[in-house]
């Protein structure tokens, strides 16, 4: 089986001087990126199958890590890039001690209901096999630029790299849409054809702040995934108006399942909570109740050092879901709602329970709950509602300062309410239908 | 004018020290969206993404001036 260095060892020799990866001034081409990686993977001493830590960056350096540690036969294990030392230093304690399945790539990170962290071990068919769905289903070609924009440790950034490197085609990175002009100088390349991944703040932010000056890439624009989260229907409807003749995609996908489905919503009818047919390395399955289940070369292969948690979610070559939904008469997949209690922010997973307990150590907080709360840019945001100690008063940037120092960013809430009272149940739980 | 800004996106954005000197590398690009899209609302100016730059951004100082700027244009 052909592993992405192969393909990569493939296009050096095959299209040696063409761009492989720009990024801000540095661009780097096949030749080049390949010798990169050989003579970064030669200098890795660990033994083989053992799985390294990188603290991810938006740079070529990061890729050429990434895959030299395949080369030299280990496991990559990238990590968000402000992750807190002390979580950085554990995971790689408890890594050190676990054995991985042979034919691992990856160990991605991700949040469960628990709020623990779940390495999520991804294998080398599985990255190809992403690879093939995504040039199957969305059209990558070796003349395409795709433009990436988000975390590089995160499945919706990370999976752009897989057909770029197998179709020998251009990877444009840049670090996040901060400055929205270095997006729009990534789309001046002088290229025919150009695609990139948004997730609906990204979506948001270009038709409210910029939205004549998408317009106008119009005609290069190939192709944008949106992901990570439902995008408003008005704003599919906007993506759709200014770039008329560019496919927009809702892709089904996770770290768990990789990529399943995807749907062309630029078709005309536009429809809301639609993920289209499955990829040509995938099958959906909906179960009597409801539940999304996915099978194929794109699944997990379990979760490192936890094959409990593992057959939770993993039986029969299956991956249950925790999404409900339904396949239409066309066959394509319809999404609903979530059996468990987990919020879905800008794309990240967050169990409201790992922010409640952070929250409630912090002195004269009395009582909290984690909620999904509407956001005008987001679409939707963490919101703590905080009961403080009587005679108290909440102060928000203390507390969020507090959560920022042991929680991982993006579980930091953004909306802070003092209450009264948090509604529980007649048992004392938390009462979470409460607040949907 | 500038203390009216800093209660405002202090407010949308606990997170952010809006005292920092260098304010522009502490911000994603959801904090960015957020003091443009909240500012154009409150003063009825109209922002870009082209005035999303590092210099506009740098401090509160500057982002106070971009909005002058703005408002003297209308």
């Amino acid at each position: 089986m052909k592993v992405l260095e192969d393909f990569l060892a493939d296009n050096a020799r095959l299209y040696p001087d063409k761009i492989a990866i720009v990024c801000g001034m540095e661009t780097c081409s096949y030749a080049q990126l390949h010798e990169r990686v050989a003579t970064r993977a030669a200098a890795i001493n660990a033994p083989k199958g053992s799985v390294l830590l990188i603290r991810t960056s938006q740079t070529i350096d990061f890729i050429v890590e990434y895959m030299a540690v395949h080369l030299a036969g280990c496991v990559a294990a990238p990590l968000e890039k402000d992750t807190p030392q002390e979580l950085f230093d554990e995971l790689g304690r408890k890594l050190s001690s676990y054995s991985v399945p042979e034919g691992i790539a990856d160990v991605l990170y991700t949040t469960g209901t628990t709020g623990k962290s779940k390495g999520v071990m991804i294998s080398h068919r599985t990255i190809i096999a992403d690879a093939e769905n995504l040039i199957a289903g969305q059209g990558f070609s070796h003349d395409l630029v795709f433009i990436i924009n988000g975390p590089l440790n995160h499945i919706g950034s990370l999976s752009k790299i897989f057909p770029v490197i197998v179709l020998g085609a251009t990877l444009y990175i840049i670090d996040g849409m901060r400055d929205m002009n270095l997006f729009f100088q990534a789309l001046d390349y002088p290229c025919q054809k150009m695609a990139t991944f948004f997730v609906p703040a990204n979506v948001r932010m270009l038709t409210q702040l910029s939205a004549d000056r998408l317009a106008s890439y119009a005609e290069k624009i190939d192709f944008i995934e949106c992901g990570g989260a439902p995008l408003a229907h008005a704003d599919m409807l906007e993506l759709c108006r200014l770039l008329p003749k560019t496919r927009l995609y809702n892709t089904y996908a996770s770290t768990e399942t990789g990529i399943i489905s995807t749907y062309n919503y630029n078709d005309g009818r536009c429809l809301v909570g639609c993920l289209g047919k499955t990829m040509p390395h995938s099958r959906v399955i909906i179960t009597p109740e409801g539940r999304i289940s996915c099978q194929g070369d794109t699944l997990m292969s379990g979760y490192i050092g936890d094959p409990e948690l593992t057959a939770t979610v993993l039986r029969d070559h299956t991956v249950y879901m925790s999404d409900l939904g339904s396949i239409d008469e066309e066959g394509m997949l319809h999404i609903g709602g979530r059996m468990d209690d987990v919020i879905i922010v800008g794309g990240y997973k967050v169990a409201p329970t790992e922010v409640e307990d952070a929250a409630m150590s912090f002195h004269g907080i009395k009582d909290c709950i984690c909620i999904s709360a509407p956001h005008p840019i987001t679409g939707n945001a963490l919101k703590l509602l905080v009961v403080m100690n009587e005679g108290e008063k909440l102060n928000k940037r203390q507390v969020a300062l507090y959560l920022k120092e042991r929680l991982e960013i993006y579980k930091v809430p953004m909306l802070y309410e003092q209450v009264e009272r948090v509604e529980r149940t007649y048992n004392g739980k938390l009462n979470r239908k409460f607040y949907r | 004018m500038k203390e009216e800004i800093r209660t405002l996106l202090e407010d949308l954005l606990p997170l952010v020290d809006f005292d920092s000197d260098f304010l522009f590398s502490e911000l994603n690009s959801l904090d960015v969206t957020t003091i443009l899209m909240s500012l154009a609302d409150k003063y009825g100016i109209k922002l870009e993404a082209i005035d999303a730059t590092p210099k506009n951004l740098k401090t509160l100082d500057s982002i106070v001036a971009m909005v002058e700027r703005k408002l003297s244009e209308k």
